[in-house]
């Protein structure tokens, strides 16, 4: 059932927001691995160049330091040649000196000093240097004071004859300051053609120069360096650039000098480029050495870390945000897309969703495309449409069953009426109790009670029980029913009654249905009555002092299927208070859940249970044990009984511990102990008295009423009873009672039976039969009342049993 | 009706009755004797045929008293004819019927009426 729904408030909950979700979940961890592993590759990348690039920048800068310097060796050797080839005089020399200093400005002093035997003789040093304000000095360096040839800057060379620099060193007598000296040895020709020392010409550097051509120094990309001498032990360090201020920025705690020794460390094991160990800097850096080839001073660079990958580390800044603006580049490309796709989808879900219960005239989208959403689209018109139909259609059939519904109730109704009710009991005879009940098992149902008066006076009544259930049986039954009023009319017996309707019946029974009926003609007066049954059960007598029997009849076929037959009838008689019980099987076999039937003998049970014959009280019991029995099982047919109870007006029956007995009132006349004779006539038949034995009690019955009669006068009604009583012991008994004055025939003399015919008395014959016929009999006055009682001789009742 | 009286009267009158002879059917037998006595002149055998009486009570014994009060005197003689067995019980009890007065067959009562004849006729002789 389409039912409105709107996807739940929560992000997750429309297709748009999942695709874009899920697409995200797995684009964005893409995306951010991609830039991870490139950054990663690149930032490797970047470092190893940056190192390279470091590495051959310090290469570079040492390289262009030399390119300072070695102009400066490569003049002063020129000079060095020069005098050993031209070989001019001492004289020449000042010239060639201010030469030296004119042609290189960055040369502070310089000097030709000639190699002499001693320092007294033949020693010749001039020494020209700049001053602080431009002019040329000059310094006469062959001062005795001044020994230059134990000087280092000329003994090294002199001893090595090869140029070389010194080690700083300060020239105190010469230049008064801290150089340092490239000395280059010159020669001649000795006397003897031998090349030998001449001297040694000079350049000196003051290292003032040296720091601040280092200071002067760009930078560039290197963070900070220094320039210091070979030898450890010559303490100078020229700083590059502005290294100074660097090195404080970098680390509070860094020192130079350790740096120093790290790079020596280096050189020694003949690397160039390294990380700075921790000990000396807390952050992280690497240390460039080069050698100076010219004056083989160290230049070590240190570049941190961080500057080395600031490069790296913008261009990843510059990938990162790239990187973001296309993911979200692509979650809005994403989410447009998504929007886009899904637009079908969720019109379609907009449109199907305001559908409900009441309102299944949904719009669908007109256009719905070619692809999945178009063949739901499609799928959804067609299912709306048909769903529609179908509605239609129901409403039309549940229309239909309503009026079908409508109809059976009618039907049920008009069943009801048929079936003698209320009113009809009232047109009973008052000696006649009757109660009936029947529960169709469906609305309609195809069991039949009747009864009813004939114009006679004598009381049809009958069970039916159709073959089917439902409709076709009530309309059967109905037939059946409508037959047994009119053919009921004229003067059949129950027999030839079942004869009439089953041979109209039986034609044209296309559906092949029958009837099992019992039928019955009851006399309201005497109680004898005719039972015919066309294949249904036989009823149950019940006497009136307790016991139950099944009534032994012949069975016919069922009504319906031949269409001739004949049936059997059978007479018998029930004494007032006995009950007549009538049923069909849907009584006996009643189903309960688990399978067993209610069955013919706890019907008996049930009958014979009952204190009394009342037919409420036995219908009242059979109902009850039938739904008890069945206990809310479906009923799977229809059930009917019927209790008939003979109660004739002046007979009043009564059940106690010595018998059944019958108190019948006489009508003080003639008719009256006619009719009492009638009535004991009837109980003794009912109860399977021998007539013998039946002609006895029915002729002392007469002659002592008939005396009684006669003797009393006139005598109110209610005055004159008869009790008969068949006691337990088998014998029979009666009692009679009258209130007239006290009169006993039996104290009168027997009759003279042999006096010949003249002499015989009229009288008395009657005492004398009642003496002669009865047992015992004996008279008392009792309280205004006569009361006779006699007895007969036993004779074993009709024991009331059970049929198996 | 629970006695029916019929009154043949070839040969000698005979009551056929049937159904019930008490107190109540009694005096309808009795009017009708009566009538037959008064129109018969003098009876000399009157027969009642009881195979269809089923009941008979001390009112009906008087009937047949009677009738023998009115017949026998004059030298006739009543006959009953095929009691049934409650019947014959009931006039054997009060004697209602001299010895030979009942014959279960109207074979018997013929035979007997032939050896009357003759020994009337003998007698005569």
């Amino acid at each position: 059932m389409v039912t409105n729904e709107a996807p739940r408030a929560g992000a997750f909950r429309t297709l748009r927001a999942r695709l874009l979700f899920w697409i995200l979940v797995v684009a964005v961890p893409i995306y951010a691995g991609a830039i991870y592993l490139s950054y990663h590759a690149t930032a490797g990348r970047l470092e190893s160049d940056a190192i390279s690039e470091a590495d051959q920048l310090a290469a570079r800068m040492a390289m262009s330091m030399d390119s300072v310097i070695r102009p400066i060796e490569s003049g002063i050797l020129t000079v060095a040649f020069q005098l050993e080839e031209v070989g001019p005089p001492r004289t020449e020399y000042m010239k060639r000196i201010r030469g030296i200093l004119a042609a290189w400005p960055d040369i502070y002093g310089s000097t030709i000093a000639v190699e002499a035997p001693d320092a007294a003789t033949g020693a010749f040093a001039p020494y020209l240097f700049r001053g602080r304000d431009g002019d040329i000095g000059y310094s006469d360096l062959a001062k005795e004071s001044y020994n230059y040839r134990d000087l280092p800057w000329y003994r090294v060379a002199a001893e090595r004859l090869q140029p070389v620099w010194s080690a700083p060193y300060f020239d105190a007598g010469g230049g008064e300051t801290w150089m340092i000296t490239y000395s280059v040895p010159f020669f001649r020709k000795s006397a003897q053609g031998k090349r030998e020392l001449a001297g040694v010409v000079t350049a000196d550097l003051d290292l003032g120069w040296v720091r601040r051509n280092a200071a002067a120094y760009p930078m560039e990309s290197i963070s900070m360096g220094w320039l210091y001498p070979a030898l450890p032990e010559a303490d100078f360090v020229a700083a590059v650039g502005d290294s100074a201020d660097r090195m404080r920025q970098f680390d509070a705690q860094f020192d130079p000098a350790s740096v120093r020794r790290v790079g020596e460390d280096m050189l020694r094991r003949d690397v160039t480029f390294a990380a700075l160990p921790p000990a000396v800097s807390s952050k992280a850096g690497y240390l460039a050495i080069r050698n100076l080839s010219t004056t083989g001073w160290h230049l070590a660079l240190v570049i941190p870390r961080e500057q080395l990958l600031a490069e790296a580390r913008q261009l990843l800044n510059r990938q990162i945000v790239l990187g973001v603006a296309g993911l979200l580049l692509l979650v809005m490309a994403v989410s447009l897309v998504a929007a886009g796709v899904t637009r079908p989808i969720r019109a379609l879900a907009a449109a199907v969703g305001s559908a409900d219960d009441d309102n299944l005239d949904i719009r669908l989208p007109e256009r719905p495309g070619l692809d999945e959403v178009g063949v739901l689209t499609g799928a959804l018109r067609r299912l709306r449409d048909s769903l529609q139909r179908h509605i239609q259609m129901r409403a039309g059939t549940l229309a239909a069953q309503a009026r079908m519904d409508h109809e059976l109730e009618v039907s049920a109704q008009i069943q009801q009426s048929m079936l003698p009710h209320g009113q009809s009991l009232r047109a009973l005879p008052a000696t006649v109790e009757v109660a009936v009940a029947l529960q169709p098992a469906r609305q309609v149902g195809g069991d039949l009670y009747d009864f009813f008066p004939l114009h006679d006076g004598k009381v049809l009544f009958a069970v039916g029980d159709v073959s089917d259930k439902g409709v076709p049986a009530a309309l059967f039954m109905a037939r059946l029913s409508a037959l047994m009023r009119v053919l009921g009319a004229s003067d059949h017996g129950p027999a030839r009654l079942l004869q009439e309707i089953n041979s109209r019946l039986a034609e044209g029974n296309n559906a092949c249905m029958f009837v099992t009926v019992g039928c019955g003609l009851l006399d309201p007066h005497t109680g004898r009555f005719s039972y015919a049954s066309a294949g249904h059960d036989a009823p149950i007598l019940r006497r009136m002092e307790g016991g139950v029997s099944v009534m032994d009849t012949e069975n016919g076929p069922a009504i319906g299927i031949e269409d001739t037959v004949t049936f059997e009838q059978r007479e018998g008689v029930l004494a007032p208070g006995d009950t007549i019980i009538l049923f069909t099987d849907g009584v006996t076999e009643a189903e309960a859940a688990d399978g067993s039937l209610l069955g013919l003998d706890r019907l008996l049970a049930l009958v014979d249970a009952a204190p009394e014959g009342a037919p409420q009280l036995l219908i009242g019991r059979i109902v009850e044990q039938v739904s008890s029995h069945a206990a809310g099982f479906q009923a799977t047919d229809d059930m009917t009984a019927m209790a008939i109870r003979f109660l004739p007006a002046g007979v009043v029956p009564y059940s106690g511990p010595e018998g059944a007995r019958w108190r019948i009132d006489v009508t003080p006349s003639s008719a009256g102990v006619a009719q009492a004779q009638s009535r004991l006539r009837g109980i003794l038949h009912a109860r399977g008295i021998s007539d013998e034995k039946q002609h006895d009690v029915e002729l002392v019955a007469e002659e002592w009423l008939t005396n009684v009669v006669r003797a009393g006068g006139s005598h109110p009604a209610g005055d004159v009873s008869v009790e008969l009583t068949l006691q337990r012991d088998a014998r029979i008994a009666l009692t009679f009672r009258d209130f007239g004055p006290a009169f006993n025939p039996l104290a009168a003399d027997a009759p003279d039976l042999d006096a010949p015919i003249d002499d015989r008395p009229i009288g008395g014959l009657g005492i004398h039969l009642v003496r002669e016929v009865t047992d015992d009999c004996e008279y008392a006055r009792v309280d205004d009342c006569n009361v006779l009682r006699v007895r007969f001789k036993g004779e074993p009742l009709h024991v009331a049993d059970h049929r198996s | 009706m629970s006695l029916t009286i019929v009154l043949e009267n070839s040969g000698f009158p005979t009551v056929l009755l049937s159904g019930r002879l008490d107190t109540h059917t009694a005096p309808e037998l009795d009017k009708a004797l009566n009538n037959l006595f008064a129109t018969s002149g003098q009876i000399s055998r009157l027969v009642f045929d009881l195979r269809e009486l089923a009941y008979l009570s001390s009112a009906g014994i008087r009937c047949f008293v009677r009738a023998r009060k009115t017949v026998e005197p004059g030298g006739g003689k009543v006959a009953l004819v095929n009691p049934q067995p409650p019947v014959r019980k009931v006039l054997d009890i009060v004697k209602a019927m001299p010895p030979g007065g009942i014959f279960s067959s109207t074979a018997e009562l013929d035979a007997y009426l032939d050896d009357m004849q003759k020994k009337v006729q003998s007698g005569e002789d």
